[in-house]
C-alpha cells in the first residue's frame, strides 16, 4: 500500500440545520448549531483545516419538501433542509479564515442564470485563490421549480439536457473568453486589458443566449473544480463527461465498486482518463474507545432519529408520498420523478432485485461506520479497495461529527497513510490531482475550446 | 432634538475603473487588488475606523460597449470590465468588522426573486443585520444579451416589472415566517412551528412564487433599501421604496431639486418624507494644507483618461459620444439608458451646456460629482456648505485612488467633522437600518410599503 495517495476527505453539510439524520439536531453530541452565525462557520472551517480535511462541501437545495402527507409540516418541524441559507455568499468569509481548505458548494442549474453563476464562481475563485468547487445539480424538487416560475418539475432526462447546455455556457465563459495574457496592466501605454484578447462567446442555444464576454478576468483555476452527484443513468453519463469529483452514497463497497467502474468506463469512452475522476463516498461515523462503547452510542443516536422526518425527507427526494406505504414491499421496477440515483444505488448493491422500501428509507442512516478508530480505518481500507478515492464525512449528528472525526479517527488514519498530513501546494485542483491548476486537456471544457479554436482558424 | 449629523457611505465597485477612469495607473492606486479579499477587508476596517455607516458596492452586469459600438475602450481602461460579483465579498468583510453596513447593487431585472430574497436574508443573518440593497433595473444592452434577451427591456417597463419584484420579495421577507415561528423546542423535538410559516402564494404578471421563504427571518427582515434612479419612473420608485437615495449630480441646486421632488412624492405615497435619506456622491482630495492638496489633485488629474470617461458616459447615457463632434453641445434625447444622467448633461441646468470634451474633462477625477480639494478645514467647510445648499443628508464618498482616497478622508476629514459635531464618534444601534431611523428600528417603518406584507400571526 505504500506510495498510494491518502484518501480525500470532505466535510459534508449545508447552511441550515444538519443535512443528514432528521431529528438529530437536538442530540447532546450535536455540538453548536448556529447556522446563522458567521463566526461559527469560520470556526468550523478553521478546525477542518487543522485536521487537514481536503474540503468543506456545502450542499444546497432550493425547494422545501412538501410531498410527505401532502404538506410541508413535518419538514418544518424537523428542520429538514429548512431553514436553508444560501451557501455562495458565505464562502468569502471562510476563505478569509483559512488558507488551504477547499470550499465547494451546490448550485442548481435552475436557480441562477449561467452568466451570473459563472461570474460568481470566478469571483470566488479569485477570492479563494483557486480553492472553490461547484457541485452541479439539476434541481429535483417540484416545489423549487414552482418557486422559480415553472409550472412544475421538468422531465428528468430533459433536466440533464438543459444542464448540458448550462455547463457549456459556463465553460465557454471560463475557458474561451479571456486569453491568459489578456490583462496587460500596462500603465505606460494606458492599457489595462488588450481588447484583441477578450472574446465574446455568442452562445445561442435551446435554453440560453449568452453573448459574452465573461465579466471577470481569468481566475487561478478558470473552471472551478467540478463535482457531481448523480447516480441515475443520465446522472452517470453527465458525471462521466463533466465531473472531476463524484459524490456517491453507495449502500456497500460492492455497490460502490460497480458504480465507480461504470462511470470510469464511460469517462474513458468519452475521451477522458480514468484518473481524471475522484469518487467520494458519503459516510457517517460513530466512534468509541471500544466497539461496545461505539455500539452503545450508535443505539443512543438512533433513538433520537425522527422516523417521520426520515420519511418526509425521502418522500421529498423521491417525489413519492411514503406515508402509509408498506415498508417491506419490494421496489420492483419503481420509477421516480425525483432523485432516481437513490433507487439505482440500492439496485447496484442488490443486483438480485431484493431491495425493499425499508432499505430505501434507511439508506442515509445505514451509510455509517461504527467502531474504534482502528476498526473505522479497516473499513475505509475496504472502501478504498473498492475504488473509492475519498470520503465525504456526513454531519451526523451535526457538526460535532467533524469534531469527533478529527479528534479520534483522523490521527489513526494519518498513522496508516489514509489521510494526508499536509496539504499539497496550489489550487484545489492541484491539491487533489497533483497536476496543474486548470482542467486537463481531456476535459470537454478544454476539448471544446480546442475544437472551437480550430474552427475559427 | 434634530440631528444634523452627516451620514457617510463609501462608494466602490468590484472592478479596476469606476468613477475615476485611468487613475489605476497612478503609482499609489491599488485598484487592481479588487480581486484580492485582503484588500476588501482593509477597506472595511478603514471605514469602520471612520465610523462610516456603510460601504456601498456598485455593480453592472455587462461590459460597456456603446462607445465606438465595441468594448475596446472599456477594456483598455478597465472600466467596469473585468468585474467581480459584489455580493460575494460581504461575508468576509462582515467577519472583519462589527458595525459597518454593506449596501450592494443587485439588478432586479436579472435575478429570480425567490433566490435573491434568500441570498439577502442569508447575508442579513451573517452580518447580523448590516445588509442593504441598492435596487437597480439594468440599463445595459450588453447585460441583456448575456442574460438571454435580444436587447434590454424598455425603460418604463423595467420599472413595472421591478414593482412586482418588490412585492414578491416583501412577501418572502416580511410575510412568510412569523417572528416566533422558530421554536427550537428540544423537548418536543420541534424546530419550527408549521402553523406559523406561510406560503406567499404570489401569482402575478411577471412572477409566480407559491412557496414559503427558505430562510428564517433575519434581524432586519427586509434589507435597507437604496435607489439611485433620477428619471420620473426612477423617482416614483424611490419615493415608494427607498430608505436611502444615492444622488450623483455635481451641483447642489440640482440635488436640492431632486431631494424636494422625491420627498414630495414620498409624502404623497403616505411616507414620512424625512425618513428618506439622500446621499450625494463626492470626491475629496485632502492633505494637511490647501497647497499640498491642490498639488495632489493636479497629480491625479494627469492620469485621468478622457477616452475612458467618454466610454463610461456613452454607456450610462446610451449615446455613442465617439460619433459626436467633441465640441458641439449635447441635446436631450430619450434613450433607454440612464435618463437622469442624460438630463444632468443637457437640460437640468439651463445656465450651462456640455460638449463631449467638456464632459470628459469634467468627470476625470470626480466621476461627474463634486470634487472638494483642500485642507481638512477647507473640505469640511465645503461639505457643510453642500449639505446646506442641497438639503441632502450625507455623502457617498468615492475612492478614485483606492484605498488611499478613503484612508485620507478617514484620517483627516473625519476627525475635523467630529470636532465640529457633524459626524458620529461612536456607532449607535446594531443594525444598518437603526442608523437610518434610530435605535430600535431594525425593521422597516410602519409607513413603508413592505410593512403591508407582514404576516398576520396565526390564531391571534
Amino acid at each position: 500500500m505504500t506510495g498510494r495517495r491518502p484518501l480525500v476527505f470532505g466535510a459534508f453539510t449545508g447552511v441550515g440545520l444538519p443535512n443528514h439524520g432528521p431529528g438529530l439536531w437536538w442530540h447532546p453530541d450535536a455540538g453548536r448549531i448556529d447556522h446563522n452565525d458567521l463566526s461559527a462557520w469560520q470556526e468550523l472551517a478553521r478546525s477542518l483545516e487543522r485536521a487537514r480535511f481536503d474540503l468543506l462541501f456545502l450542499a444546497d437545495a432550493v425547494g422545501s419538501y412538501d410531498v410527505y402527507r401532502g404538506s410541508r409540516d413535518q419538514t418544518i418541524r424537523d428542520a429538514i433542509g429548512l431553514p436553508s441559507n444560501d451557501p455562495s455568499v458565505l464562502i468569502s468569509a471562510l476563505a478569509a479564515s483559512t488558507e488551504q481548505l477547499g470550499l465547494a458548494f451546490t448550485s442548481a442549474t435552475l436557480q441562477e442564470h449561467p452568466f451570473n453563476l459563472a461570474r460568481k464562481l470566478s469571483t470566488l475563485d479569485h477570492f479563494t485563490r483557486g480553492r472553490v468547487g461547484w457541485n452541479i445539480v439539476t434541481s429535483y424538487a417540484e416545489n423549487a421549480s414552482r418557486n422559480f416560475g415553472l409550472d412544475g418539475l421538468r422531465d428528468h432526462d430533459e433536466r440533464y439536457l438543459q444542464a448540458e447546455e448550462y455547463v457549456e455556457v459556463t465553460y465557454r465563459l471560463w475557458e474561451d473568453s479571456w486569453e491568459d495574457d489578456a490583462v496587460l496592466r500596462d500603465g505606460e501605454r494606458r492599457i489595462w486589458a488588450d481588447p484583441a484578447r477578450v472574446h465574446p462567446i455568442e452562445h445561442h442555444g435551446r435554453w440560453y443566449d449568452v453573448a459574452g464576454p465573461h465579466l471577470p478576468d481569468p481566475s487561478p483555476q478558470r473552471t472551478p473544480l467540478l463535482f457531481q452527484a448523480g447516480s441515475s443513468e443520465a446522472g452517470r453519463a453527465f458525471a462521466a463527461r463533466h465531473a472531476e469529483g463524484v459524490f456517491l452514497i453507495a449502500f456497500d463497497p460492492a455497490g460502490a465498486e460497480r458504480h465507480v467502474r461504470d462511470v470510469r468506463r464511460r469517462a474513458v469512452a468519452a475521451g477522458r482518463r480514468a484518473d481524471d475522476l475522484l469518487f467520494l463516498q458519503g459516510l457517517w461515523f460513530v466512534v468509541g474507545s471500544t466497539e461496545e462503547e461505539a455500539r452503545r452510542r450508535e443505539g443512543e443516536l438512533l433513538e433520537w432519529v425522527s422516523l417521520e422526518g426520515v420519511l418526509a425527507d425521502l418522500s421529498g427526494k423521491l417525489g413519492i408520498d411514503l406515508a402509509g406505504i408498506e415498508l417491506d414491499r419490494p421496489l420492483g421496477d419503481l420509477q421516480v420523478a425525483g432523485v432516481q440515483g437513490i433507487v439505482e444505488s440500492l439496485r447496484a448493491s442488490r443486483p438480485d432485485g431484493g431491495g425493499t422500501f425499508r432499505d430505501l428509507v434507511l439508506h442515509l442512516l445505514s451509510a455509517r461506520v461504527v467502531g474504534t478508530p482502528e476498526q473505522i480505518a479497516d473499513e475505509l481500507e475496504r472502501w478504498r479497495a473498492a475504488g473509492i478515492d475519498g470520503i465525504n464525512v456526513m454531519d451526523v449528528p451535526a457538526h460535532g461529527a467533524f469534531h469527533d472525526f478529527a479528534e479520534h479517527v483522523a490521527p489513526v488514519l494519518r498513522e496508516r497513510g489514509l489521510m494526508q498530513r499536509e496539504y499539497r501546494p496550489g489550487t484545489l485542483r492541484e491539491k487533489l490531482f497533483g497536476r496543474g491548476p486548470r482542467l486537463p486537456e481531456t476535459h470537454p471544457a478544454r476539448a471544446g475550446a480546442r475544437s472551437r479554436r480550430e474552427v475559427v482558424a | 432634538m434634530s440631528d444634523d449629523r452627516i451620514r457617510l457611505h463609501a462608494l466602490r465597485q468590484s472592478t479596476v475603473g469606476h468613477t475615476a477612469i485611468g487613475l489605476w495607473r497612478h503609482p499609489d492606486s491599488r485598484a487592481h487588488q479588487y480581486r484580492d479579499l485582503s484588500f476588501w477587508l482593509e477597506t472595511a476596517r478603514i471605514l469602520e475606523r471612520g465610523r462610516f455607516d456603510a460601504l456601498f458596492v456598485a455593480d453592472a452586469l455587462g461590459p460597456l460597449e456603446v462607445y465606438e459600438g465595441r468594448v475596446d475602450a472599456a477594456l483598455r481602461d478597465g472600466i467596469q470590465t473585468p468585474t467581480d460579483d459584489p455580493l460575494l465579498t460581504i461575508s468576509a468583510m462582515a467577519a472583519a468588522t462589527e458595525h459597518l453596513g454593506f449596501a450592494v447593487t443587485v439588478s432586479s431585472t436579472y435575478e429570480r426573486p425567490y433566490q435573491f430574497a434568500r441570498k439577502m436574508t442569508t447575508l442579513d443573518h451573517l452580518t447580523q443585520g448590516r445588509i442593504g440593497w441598492n435596487i437597480v433595473t439594468s440599463a445595459l444592452d450588453s447585460a441583456a444579451r448575456n442574460l438571454g434577451l435580444e436587447r434590454q427591456i424598455p425603460h418604463d417597463e423595467r420599472y413595472v416589472i421591478a414593482e412586482e419584484f418588490m412585492e414578491v420579495v416583501y412577501k418572502l421577507w416580511e410575510g412568510s415566517w412569523e417572528d416566533d415561528a422558530v421554536v427550537r423546542d428540544v423537548a418536543a423535538g420541534v424546530f419550527a412551528d408549521p402553523a406559523r410559516v406561510h406560503p406567499i402564494a404570489h401569482e402575478g404578471t411577471h412572477y409566480k412564487v407559491p412557496g414559503i421563504a427558505l430562510s428564517e427571518p433575519s434581524a432586519q427582515r427586509t434589507p435597507v433599501l437604496y435607489q439611485a434612479g433620477t428619471s420620473p419612473a426612477g423617482k416614483a420608485f424611490a419615493a415608494r421604496h427607498a430608505e436611502g437615495v444615492f444622488l450623483s449630480t455635481y451641483d447642489p441646486a440640482m440635488a436640492r431639486g431632486l431631494v424636494e421632488d422625491v420627498r414630495a412624492r414620498a409624502a404623497a405615497a403616505g411616507r414620512d418624507p424625512a425618513s428618506l435619506k439622500f446621499l450625494s456622491i463626492v470626491t475629496v482630495i485632502v492633505a494637511e494644507d490647501d497647497g499640498t492638496a491642490q498639488a495632489k489633485y493636479e497629480d491625479y488629474r494627469r492620469y485621468a483618461s478622457l477616452e475612458g470617461a467618454l466610454a463610461r458616459y456613452s454607456a450610462l447615457m446610451h449615446i455613442d459620444l465617439s460619433q459626436l463632434d467633441p465640441d458641439v453641445p449635447l441635446e436631450y434625447v430619450e434613450t433607454d439608458g440612464i435618463r437622469g444622467m442624460v438630463e444632468v448633461f443637457t437640460r437640468m441646468d439651463p445656465t450651462r451646456t456640455w460638449t463631449p470634451r467638456a464632459i470628459a474633462e469634467f468627470v476625470g477625477v470626480g466621476g461627474g460629482g463634486p470634487v472638494l480639494v483642500g485642507s481638512p478645514a477647507t473640505v469640511a467647510d465645503g461639505l457643510e456648505r453642500w449639505i446646506e445648499e442641497s438639503g441632502v443628508d450625507g455623502f457617498n464618498v468615492a475612492d478614485p485612488v483606492p484605498p488611499v482616497t478613503l484612508r485620507d478622508f478617514v484620517d483627516l476629514v473625519v476627525p475635523e467633522l467630529q470636532r465640529r459635531g457633524r459626524v458620529w464618534t461612536e456607532y449607535e444601534g446594531a443594525t444598518l437600518r437603526e442608523r437610518f431611523h434610530g435605535v430600535g428600528q431594525a425593521r422597516v417603518r410602519d409607513d413603508h410599503p413592505a410593512a403591508g406584507y407582514r404576516a398576520v400571526p396565526a390564531g391571534r
